[in-house]
This record gives C-alpha cells, sequence and structure tokens, in this order.
C-alpha cells in the first residue's frame, strides 16, 4: 500500500517538476515575477513529495518490508538503526533519491539569494537536471517502453517469472539479503552524502552560466556562482577526501586512491570546478575570461553528468571495483549526459560570437594569463583523467574489447602537469597580488628558491631519493609550499582576509610532496631473508623450475604464534593469536601482532580484522574479506592486513568437509581409518606455552621435582612436567605430571617415560625429550582424534611514509577554499542587502 | 594566420597526438593464454578451473591455480599474493601478467563477481523461508 504511494509520489513529483520548469521557462523568458511564482510552488510542491516520498522509503527500510525488492536487496533484520538509514542510499535508486533532495534543498537557497535577470533562467535548469533524475526513478512502462527502476517495485514486480512467486504471490521473504559488508561502515554513513551535495552543488554553476548565456548578461552571474562553485569545491574535496580515507582503513588494495573510474567521477569535476574558480575570480578582477568561466561552469557539470553515465549505466563493466549495476537505465542517462552537453555546449557557440574578448592580449608576466594557464592546465589534467576513464569507449579507436589504461598512463601524464601547475601558482600568486617585470619578479623569487633549493637538497639527501625526475618533482612541490606560504605571510601582516588563495595553494603543494614519498616510497615489512630474496629477484638472480626470471617479489610475512620474527632490522613482530567476537560483525577475528621496536622505542600492537562476508557466503563458501590496521605516524604509517590464517583455513576446511559429508556418507569410513594414524602425535613446548588440539587445550605449567623414590637406580636425570589438559567444553582441568628421566646400566644410558593416563578422555601422555638449551621439553601424547595444527597468520605488512602530509594538504585546501567561500558569500550578501 | 595562432595549434596537435599514441599503448585488448605471448601485461579473461583445484602454498607464498581461458584452454597461473577474496565467488577472472612457458604469472587479478543484482535467484528466497 505505501509501495503504492511512494510510486505515486514520485510520479507527481516528476510532474509537477516538469510544472516548474514550464513555468519558470515562461518567467525567464519573458521577465514575468507572477509566473515566476507560481514556478516556485511547483518546485516547493515536487519538493515536499519528494521529502514525503523519501521518508515512506526511509519508513519501509525500517520497518523491514521485504516484499519491496529495495529493502530486500540492501538491508536485512541484523543491521542496526544507523545501517538501515544508510541503506536508504546504499542502492543506485536511493542514491539518486539522496541526490535530487539535495539539489531541490539548494533550489530553496537560489530562489533566495538569486537576483534578476538570472533567478528564473537558473531556477529553469536546475529543475531540467532534476526533471532527468527523477525520471530515473519512475517505473512507468509506457506500452512496454521502460522509464525509471522506481525504489518501491516488489520482488514480484522485479522477477515477474520467478517459480516461487507464480506459485505464491504474496510470497514475502523473511529476511533480506542484507547491506554489502564493505558498506558496514560508519564513512558509508557520511562519505555518499557529501558527495551528493558536491554533485548537486556543481550543478549550480552550470545554471548561472546557461543563464548568462540566455539573458545575454555574461558578467555579473560570477558574483552569485562564485561561492556555490567553491562551495560544491570544498563539499567534492571532502568527499573525495572520505573516500580516499575509507579505502586506505578499509580495503586491502594498500592506497587512498586507485584511479578508479568512480574515484575519478568525483575529481575531474573537482579539477574543472576548480579551473572555473580560477576564471570567475580572474574575471571579476580584471573583466576577461568571460568566456573560459562560461565554457569551465558547463564542463565541470557535464563532467559530473558523464561520469555518472560511465559508473551507472554498466558500460564500464569489470574495470572498476565500484559495482553499480545497469538498472536497465542506459538510455535514459545517456539522454541526459546528451541534452545537459547539447545544451550546454549548443547555446556557448550560439552566443560565441558576441561573448567578449580581450581587446589586448594579455603580457605572459601578468596574473591573468597565469591564472588562466592555471585553469588550462587543470582542464588539461581533467581531460586526460577523463579519457583514461572513458578507456571502454574510446580505446575502441585502437583495439577490439579494450582493457583500462595501465596505472602509469595516470601517472605519467598527471605528474609533469602537476609540476607545471605548483610552479604556476607561486609566479601566479606573486603577480596577482604585485604589478612585476621580469626583473623585479626575479628578485622578489629570489628568497623562495633559495629555501626551496635548501629543503628539496635536505629532503634528498634524508629520504634518500636517487630518481633525478622525483628530484625535479619534489622541487616543484617544496617550491609551491614555500613560495606561496611567503605571500600568505606577507598578506596576513596586510589582510588576514585574503589569504584563501594562497593558503590553498600551499595545501596543493603539500598534496603533491605527501603524494610521491607516501605511493614511491611505500615499502613492504619483511624479514631478512625475504629482503635478500627480493633483492635477487631485483637484480634477476632468481630463476624458477622451468629456468624462468622471477620477478614477482615476496610481500607476505608468515607469523607463527609465539614466535618473534625481526622484520626490517627494526622491529620484533609476534603473533599473539587471535580473539573471536560476534559484537560487530558475526564470525570477525581480531588478530594481535605485537611490535616491538628493537632500538627500544614503545612497544605496540597491531590489529587487523578478518570477518566472512555474511552476504555472499553459502554453507559450502565461506567469503572471507579482511579489515587492514593502520598506524598513523607522523613521519609514516604502518599499513597490515590479514592474507590468510590457521583459522581461516580450519573453517574453510570445516565447511568443505559438511558439504562433502551431505554429498556423500559412505566417505566417512575411509576418513575415519585415516585419523588413525594421526593418534601419536608430538609437542614442543616451553614452560606456560599451550596447544589447542581439537577438543582439548594441552598446557606444559613447568617443570616440577620428582621424588627419588620413584625414579630407577642410577638416575643421572630425573623431572616430572606439570601438564594440565584442559577441555573447555565440560569445564574441565586434568592435572598430569609425566616423568622424564636419564638412568645409566651396564655403562648404557636409558630414557625412561611412563606414560600419564588422563583415563576420563582415553589419553595417554609421555615426556619424551628435554632441551636445555631451548628450555622445552617433548610430550607426545596418544589418542587425540585431530591432528594438531599449528598456529599462524600470513600478513602483507607496509610502511608508507608522509601519509600524514597528504592529508594535511588536503585540510588545507578546504581550509583555504572554505576561507575564499566566506570572503566571496560576505561580498555577494552586501549586495543582496543593497 | 598569426604566428602565435600557429604555434597554438601545433601544441595541440601535438599534445594530442602524443596523448593518444600513450594512451593507446597502455590499453590492450582482453586476449587468450595463446594469445599472451611475450607481452609481460596481457589481459586474459576466463574462468577457474574447479577440478584442478586452487592452493595457497605457505612455503613459496604464492597462489597456484587453473584457468581456462575463452578457448578453453587450461594452464596453470602463479599468483605471488594470498588468495583473492571473493575468488570463489567469480563467475568470471581476469588474470594480468605474463606466459612463461607453460605458467602464467599474474601480478594482478580482477575478479568479476555476479553483481547482487543480477544474483537474485530463488535458492536465496526459498532459504530466507527455512530461515
Amino acid at each position: 500500500m505505501l509501495g503504492i504511494l511512494g510510486k505515486l509520489l514520485l510520479s507527481a513529483s516528476f510532474i509537477t517538476s516538469i510544472g516548474a520548469m514550464v513555468f519558470y521557462y515562461i518567467s525567464a523568458n519573458k521577465d514575468q515575477e507572477r509566473t515566476l511564482r507560481i514556478g516556485n510552488w511547483f518546485f516547493t510542491a515536487k519538493t515536499t513529495f519528494l521529502v514525503i516520498a523519501s521518508g515512506i522509503l526511509i519508513y519501509l527500510i525500517f520497518q523491514h518490508q521485504f516484499q519491496y525488492y529495495y529493502v530486500f536487496n540492501y538491508t536485512s533484520l541484523d543491521l542496526t538503526p544507523r545501517y538501515l538509514f544508510s541503506a536508504f542510499y546504499g542502492g543506485q535508486e536511493g542514491s539518486f533519491m539522496l541526490w535530487i533532495l539535495f539539489s531541490a534543498f539548494f533550489g530553496f537557497g537560489l530562489m533566495k539569494w538569486t537576483r534578476a535577470p538570472y533567478k528564473a533562467p537558473v531556477l529553469f535548469f536546475l529543475t531540467l537536471t532534476q526533471v532527468f533524475l527523477l525520471s530515473m526513478l519512475l517505473g512507468w512502462d509506457i506500452f512496454g517502453l521502460k522509464l525509471g527502476a522506481s525504489p518501491f517495485r516488489t520482488i514480484a514486480e522485479e522477477m515477474p517469472n520467478a517459480p516461487f512467486l507464480q506459485a505464491n504471490p504474496d510470497f514475502v521473504p523473511n529476511d533480506g539479503s542484507g547491506l554489502n559488508d564493505l558498506l558496514k561502515s560508519p564513512w558509508m554513513m557520511i562519505h555518499p552524502p557529501v558527495l551528493f551535495i558536491g554533485f548537486a552543488m556543481m550543478t549550480i554553476p552550470y545554471c548561472f552560466a546557461m543563464a548568462a548565456l540566455w539573458k545575454q548578461q555574461y558578467h555579473k552571474w560570477i558574483g552569485p556562482a562564485l561561492p556555490w562553485t567553491l562551495s560544491a569545491n570544498v563539499a567534492l574535496l571532502t568527499a573525495i577526501f572520505l573516500g580516499g580515507y575509507w579505502a586506505y582503513v578499509t580495503l586491502s588494495f594498500g592506497g587512498y586512491w586507485a584511479w578508479d573510474p568512480v574515484e575519478n567521477a568525483s575529481l575531474v569535476p573537482w579539477l574543472i570546478g576548480t579551473a572555473g574558480i580560477h576564471t570567475m575570480i580572474i574575471q571579476r578582477k580584471s573583466a576577461i575570461a568571460q568566456k573560459s568561466s562560461i565554457l569551465f561552469a558547463i564542463l565541470a557539470y557535464v563532467a559530473v553528468v558523464y561520469e555518472t553515465f560511465l559508473t551507472r549505466s554498466g558500460i564500464l563493466g569489470s574495470s572498476s571495483v565500484h559495482s553499480f549495476v545497469d538498472l536497465g537505465l542506459y538510455n535514459q542517462l545517456l539522454a541526459f549526459m546528451l541534452v545537459v552537453t547539447l545544451v550546454g555546449l549548443g547555446l556557448f557557440f550560439w552566443r560565441y560570437k558576441e561573448l567578449p574578448s580581450p581587446e589586448k592580449e594579455s603580457s605572459i608576466l601578468s596574473r591573468e594569463f597565469m591564472t588562466v594557464t592555471g585553469a588550462m592546465m587543470l582542464l588539461i589534467l581533467g581531460l586526460v583523467i577523463i579519457l583514461g576513464t572513458s578507456s571502454p569507449i574510446i580505446g575502441r579507436l585502437f583495439v577490439e574489447n579494450p582493457t583500462p589504461p595501465e596505472i602509469s598512463f595516470y601517472n605519467t601524464w598527471s605528474m609533469p602537469i602537476a609540476m607545471i601547475m605548483a610552479l604556476l601558482t607561486v609566479v601566479g600568486q606573486y603577480l596577482f597580488w604585485n604589478k612585476h617585470d621580469g626583473e623585479s619578479l626575479a628578485s622578489a623569487l629570489i628568497n623562495p628558491l633559495i629555501a626551496t633549493s635548501v629543503v628539496t637538497i635536505i629532503s634528498v639527501i634524508m629520504g634518500d631519493v636517487r630518481n633525478l625526475y622525483y628530484m625535479v618533482y619534489l622541487f616543484c612541490g617544496f617550491f609551491a609550499v614555500i613560495g606561496n606560504a611567503w605571500i600568505m605571510i606577507k598578506l596576513t601582516l596586510k589582510n588576514p582576509k585574503v589569504i584563501g588563495g594562497s593558503l590553498t595553494h600551499v595545501g596543493f603543494g603539500l598534496l603533491l610532496v605527501g603524494i610521491l614519498a607516501s605511493s614511491a616510497y611505500n615499502e613492504h615489512l619483511v624479514d631478512q631473508k625475504t629482503s635478500n630474496y627480493n633483492a635477487a629477484v631485483e637484480r634477476g638472480e632468481v630463476l624458477d623450475e622451468q629456468g624462468f626470471k622471477v620477478t614477482q617479489k615476496e610481500e607476505m610475512l608468515l607469523l607463527n604464534l609465539n614466535e618473534p620474527i625481526l622484520i626490517d632490522n627494526r622491529y620484533m613482530v609476534t603473533y599473539e593469536g587471535y580473539e573471536l567476537d560476534n559484537t560487530v560483525r558475526r564470525g570477525q577475528q581480531t588478530y594481535k601482532i605485537l611490535f616491538e621496536p628493537i632500538d627500544g622505542g614503545k612497544p605496540f600492537y597491531m590489529n587487523p580484522e578478518v570477518y566472512p562476508m555474511l552476504t555472499s557466503s553459502t554453507q559450502e563458501n565461506i567469503q572471507w574479506s579482511v579489515d587492514p590496521d593502520v598506524r598513523t605516524g607522523l613521519m609514516s604509517d604502518i599499513y597490515l592486513y590479514v592474507g590468510g590464517s590457521s583459522y581461516v583455513e580450519q573453517q574453510n576446511e570445516f565447511v568443505r568437509e559438511n558439504a562433502e559429508m551431505m554429498q556423500n556418507v559412505a566417505s566417512q569410513d575411509t576418513m575415519a581409518t585415516e585419523n588413525d594414524s594421526l593418534n601419536v602425535q608430538s609437542f614442543k613446548m616451553n614452560p606456560g606455552q599451550s596447544v589447542d588440539v581439537g577438543n582439548f587445550t594441552i598446557r606444559f605449567v613447568n617443570y616440577v621435582q620428582t621424588d627419588s623414590t620413584e625414579l630407577p637406580p642410577n638416575t643421572t636425570i630425573g623431572v616430572r612436567a606439570e601438564v594440565e589438559l584442559i577441555h573447555p567444553a565440560s569445564n574441565r582441568v586434568i592435572t598430569l605430571d609425566p616423568l622424564f628421566a636419564v638412568y645409566s646400566q651396564d655403562g648404557q644410558s636409558y630414557i625412561y617415560s611412563p606414560p600419564a593416563f588422563a583415563s576420563e578422555f582415553d589419553l595417554e601422555f609421555q615426556f619424551t625429550e628435554i632441551n636445555p638449551q631451548e628450555n622445552s621439553i617433548e610430550l607426545t601424547v596418544t589418542g587425540l582424534e585431530e591432528e594438531y595444527e599449528p598456529e599462524w597468520v600470513l600478513v602483507v605488512a607496509d610502511e608508507k611514509p608522509f601519509i600524514s602530509v597528504v592529508w594535511t594538504g588536503t585540510f588545507i585546501l578546504m581550509i583555504g577554499f572554505s576561507l575564499s567561500i566566506f570572503r566571496h558569500w560576505g561580498r555577494e550578501k552586501q549586495k543582496n542587502s543593497d | 594566420m598569426k604566428p602565435k595562432l600557429i604555434i597554438g595549434i601545433v601544441a595541440i596537435v601535438g599534445f594530442t597526438s602524443l596523448l593518444m599514441y600513450n594512451f593507446g599503448e597502455s590499453i590492450s585488448t582482453y586476449t587468450t593464454f595463446e594469445g599472451a605471448g611475450e607481452r609481460s601485461t596481457a589481459h586474459i579473461p576466463g574462468t577457474w578451473d574447479e577440478d584442478k583445484g586452487a592452493e595457497f602454498s605457505l612455503e613459496t607464498k604464492r597462489f597456484t591455480f587453473y584457468m581456462k581461458d575463452e578457448d578453453g584452454v587450461s594452464k596453470k597461473v602463479v599468483y605471488s599474493k594470498p588468495k583473492p577474496n571473493n575468488f570463489e565467488q567469480a563467475d568470471q577472472l581476469v588474470v594480468i601478467g605474463e606466459m612463461r612457458g607453460d605458467t602464467f604469472y599474474a601480478n594482478e587479478m580482477l575478479m568479476k563477481c555476479p553483481s547482487k543484482y543480477n544474483d537474485a535467484d530463488p535458492g536465496q528466497f526459498t532459504d530466507a523461508v527455512q530461515g
């Protein structure tokens, strides 16, 4: 019932949107105030319907109404309220809803703060994009032409041909299939909303640019558009940061950035939006660059829509880790993209001739030239990334069935562009605040250049940088930091309100330095033997069985329980066992790995986690997922995840055996006979150590003195071991003290180790060996049904230097942009109140 | 024509062709074991040859399995990392690496998993009823 209401509300929202669009169009065309008000009424109605529909969807999720496909597919009974809430935007339909919601709220902001003549056309274009987005949610079926996928469709509508539904049309599943385990993370609460705030805000500069073209008012629009663009920029940057940090601390690909298409989908609009900010600022100051401001504002949103098309239409297929699947929206998304692009660029070129051109070319050493060049660089970087992301389409020019480009493609191109940008930021900032000719600029730059050279040389020596290209890159990065900081300090003394730009550029420089340090100097933490092996692999000296050169280095560490290993000549690393915890995720193991710096630093634990992915595991097959642990430091991070463990292997074995047993009961006989050979087992133990075998724990407590009367004559050694046999299932502890004695007879030495019996469990214990050097004994146990398996864990540990610098750079960028928002918004408010 | 314009056009054309050339070099086509040849980053899609098993060796720290490529040829694949999380689930694998003799050395592996959306098989629902 509620589902039908939800569908009706979404349809009503769509129709009122079209209404709003029509009235805004009339109002914009005729400059009418009355039709604008009607448009606003429609817009308000549209938003109200959408808000109620979202409320219904959230209600259905919280009520576990599993007859609805969306609820079934993304939630389950065991989800806590906060993940139930984030399931609202966990699927594609819901994320469209969230996007439109934000867009609608910003619409009210535009209604309040935008002035004529831009108001009506801005709202027209905003509503136009919302009409397209709403159409994705309709679920209409017009003569077989499907329009949109409704979040309110039922399971029966989703799978009309499923036999179990034909037998019982009112079928409701008892539980849902649950939110993907990887999304059960606190970051899920915050990352998608911030991203969609960014996407929704990036629409606004597009709307203003289109309004400017429509009303042929090419200058004033940047006043209100600039703070919106800056805000969109901060939102996207925050979203990119949150996504990168989320990936870094919870996924095992080992970094914060992988050039994945979905990551690129938020980076490219940010780059082009930032280019737009540059030209808008220069247009405001110098009344040039009108064309590029409009073009960038259009392209930033086109990039949003294009990347949305790529990631949601299913066209990327297997080249992305983010599995957005095709909901049959391909054509609709394509239409959306084409309309936004063609209308945008079409109007731009239609008006191109009458767009103002600068009367004279600006000289190279001018803030205008530098800023516009910087913006061009941002655009070029954006285009390069779009090219790489589009490989499934554009790659067809070269080969059939193209693969995504290698990561090196992105790195090769982004590095030099970033270096040029870094140099431009400093020169641009110097020219921005003061007029310079070549000579005065050179003398102004001398001090920052000297400081940069010193810092670069120091870091090259300290960091043992041997790659010449990296040295140049570092120089550029440090130059951006130092040069811009230089200006910032001077500005702070004069007028601290205007430091937003230079602060942002400092952040950019730091980001460049941090990115290189953390990715090019990432080091695998391995023991000496492996590190020698890896060095040999590097020299090409290792051959495999068939005589081929081995090129793959070893990155993993095998840690046996309580056996310390020296890693990287710096840490003694010990695996101290794991804890099972069902409170966060069922079946989750938290491993305890102790790091003791051998130079006497403070020891610390790393606690990586492994857990079964309940949504995708079956009875025959557990699918495990890992959650790395990151130890954050000022100089470097240690990043560690589990690649396998004895516990995981045992569980897999257990499930496999269960599955086989179900298939073939007869095979049990052969398994029983196999077990007989495991009857006698020996364990080497230190005092205090214990082993788990099958249902038991055997603990060697300590040596005990023995009564000499029990010993054979001529005994040279006679000692007992206090052994505890623990049976956790029955909570019983049996203490035994098997004897070990060496006696001599006829000049020969004999060992005497009589068995001690644990008759309750039909087990025999013998103390069969003693190793005084290692302070260990050997216990031989007869009658155990299961084989003892050593406890081990396989870990991959990386040291990543200066990740903190990456984050610091990002935060400074955010702060710098935010300062600029306040400055430009303050001026806008002033104008509004005038 | 103004000389500036000519320089600009030359720069744009030069940049674009260099970019496109490099882009063309950095992508490759999905191929088969036989087609991998000498390439060091051959992308080969295929499926896990379940009958021949899959094993992670603690000694060599390598994950070894057999994969059937699209021609149905089954070859040994060696991967120097732990077994990927969703290996068994994947209905398609892409191994990226090079062919050496009769063995494929994968530096990277991509798993194409049945997405939850397409995976909505009736089995799930009957389980839900029983549970």
